[in-house]
């Protein structure tokens, strides 16, 4: 599961003050969840992901994923923790000097597999994602649909059990946005745990799930109704 | 398997990021060529120093009148096995007045009626000992030997190159610590820069769960390989402009290939710690710093 306590994070402003990001913010996420976080630019979302992935830690509180807490994590443990979560963000972040295939392939290289095992493996999650005949293309060959479901099969090759998505939809376009949405809600049927942050109501009401507002710093389940008032308030910044 | 992954990918640097790769080498080969010429010029400054030093720190050991030949001989095979010693080379009365008669020419004959030029032994010492302390020892001596009449050296001239060849030195060493310096200054930029380019890689490597070590290793990989490559360069380079100097100055011409070929190896090991230390530095650094978000 994916717990976060009393969770409190700051930056430091250039005048020497602090901005709290989140003050005592407290989520709990099981197993096999999936949830929507949403909020407006600037709330937390990517925040929020930084700290499940513990590319940044809380000044106060205490996040635990899994077996992993951030109060106690070696920093030599850290990639460990990596391998048990896949993430996806907006702009893909594929190497553009790699083939579909190596771009998945890498993330199994760097986990110390080898041999056959990453071949079939990557034809494996290719296939998940319905990319298996442009295995040989460049990321600069084929779509940001496309680009989107490479990172997607990047993200669960090495068999994570959460997926945290950041803006996965924002640079495609719906009809692109939807087949993506479906993708990543299969793999949540399949067991995985999914986060999703966006910022796409249009999505959110589609495929409904459990939605998480990030307002003020702190953190709160919403409904439909308010999900509207939220999308809305979004609109007049 | 790692490992071999490792070394596939460092290898495969140079096809992914060429410019990245010519510039690192490219720095590397200029930082080495620096260095090998500084080493190429102290060695060779050395050799002078030593010739220099020998020459002035020359002792003249000059002998009684009435000393015949074979004593005067066996003075000079003496005077050979003092330890200190590099060579001794006997004059003859004979030789004495021909070099008399060569240096003071026409006219000088008249004042060789007489005998008065003494046999004498020249000797040469080794470049360590050649300095007033040790010079004094051996006139010491020299001058308690029987049929030694007198004992000379150029004292005031040995000190005063000794002191100009100690602010050459000093000069020299000073010269070559900013040469060094700025040799690592530049190839630890140039490879930051090249793996500030890189940037992707390694967030994504981060990302999926690459331990630190496994991201550093293709780094240091082509690290090493861009200065086996430099290296490699910088030598080749050397011994051209070695070869052109031979040409028109006398201290770097004759056979020098044991030195060319040391110079190349110690070129080549230089390319490879500077490959491997700037690269293990740099994505270290990058690391530690690079935000995944």
């Amino acid at each position: 599961m994916i717990d976060l306590r009393d969770v409190t994070v700051s930056y430091p402003l250039p005048d020497g003050n602090k901005r709290e990001v989140f003050e005592h913010l407290t989520l709990s996420l099981k197993q096999g969840e999936m949830a929507y976080l949403i909020g407006p630019t600037g709330s937390g979302k990517t925040t929020l992901m930084r700290l499940i992935y513990m590319d940044l830690f809380p000044d106060e509180g205490v996040v635990r994923v899994g077996e992993y807490r951030s109060d106690m994590i070696e920093p030599k443990d850290i990639p460990y923790l990596r391998r048990s979560l896949g993430v996806v963000f907006q702009d893909f972040q594929l190497l553009p000097d790699r083939s579909v295939f190596d771009n998945v392939a890498f993330a199994l290289y760097a986990t110390g597999k080898s041999g056959a095992a990453v071949k079939n493996r990557v034809m494996q999650v290719l296939g998940r994602v319905g990319l298996q005949h442009k295995w040989k293309r460049y990321p600069h060959e084929i779509s940001g649909g496309e680009q989107q479901r490479v990172s997607i099969a990047r993200a669960i090759a090495n068999e994570p059990w959460i997926l945290l998505a950041d803006e996965p939809t924002g640079n495609l376009d719906p009809r692109v946005a939807d087949e993506i949405q479906k993708l990543l809600i299969s793999l949540h049927r399949q067991g995985m745990t999914l986060l999703i942050s966006t910022h796409d109501y249009r999505l959110v009401k589609k495929f409904p799930a459990r939605t998480l507002a990030l307002m003020k710093g702190q953190i709160v389940d919403v409904d439909a109704e308010t999900i509207g008032e939220v999308a809305r308030k979004n609109r007049r910044r | 398997m790692s490992l071999t992954y490792s070394i596939r990918e460092g290898l495969a640097g140079f096809r992914r990021a060429k410019f990245a790769f010519i510039a690192s080498v490219s720095a590397t080969t200029v930082a080495l060529i620096l260095i090998g010429t500084f080493a190429l010029l102290t060695f060779k400054a050395q050799q002078v120093t030593s010739w220099m030093k020998q020459r002035v720190g020359e002792l003249e050991v000059f002998l009684d009148e009435e000393v015949d030949e074979p004593t005067a001989r066996a003075i000079s095979a003496r005077a050979d096995l003092v330890v200190g010693v590099d060579e001794v080379e006997y004059v003859s009365r004979e030789e004495a007045r021909e070099v008399f008669r060569r240096e003071f020419g026409e006219g000088s004959e008249i004042f060789l009626d007489e005998p008065f030029l003494p046999a004498s032994v020249k000797v040469r010492v080794d470049s360590d000992y050649a300095n007033p302390d040790s010079l004094q020892s051996l006139v010491g001596e020299f001058s308690s030997w029987a049929r030694v009449d007198e004992v000379v050296f150029n004292q005031p001239l040995l000190v005063k190159v000794q002191q100009n060849l100690r602010l050459f030195t000093l000069t020299g060493l000073s010269l070559g610590a900013l040469v060094v310096l700025a040799a690592l200054f530049l190839v630890g930029n140039t490879i930051r820069l090249t793996i500030y380019a890189r940037r992707l890689l390694i967030r994504t490597m981060k990302l999926v769960g690459a331990t630190d070590a496994f991201i550093q290793r293709p780094f240091i990989v082509e690290g090493i390989m861009q200065g086996v490559i430099a290296g490699g360069i910088a030598s080749l380079l050397l011994w051209g402009i070695y070869g052109m100097l031979a040409g028109y100055l006398p201290q770097f011409a004759g056979s020098d290939t044991v030195l060319l070929v040391l110079l190349t190896v110690g070129l080549v090991l230089l390319g490879a710690l500077l490959g491997w230390l700037g690269s293990y530095f740099a994505v270290r650094r990058f690391i530690k710093n690079v935000a995944l978000h």
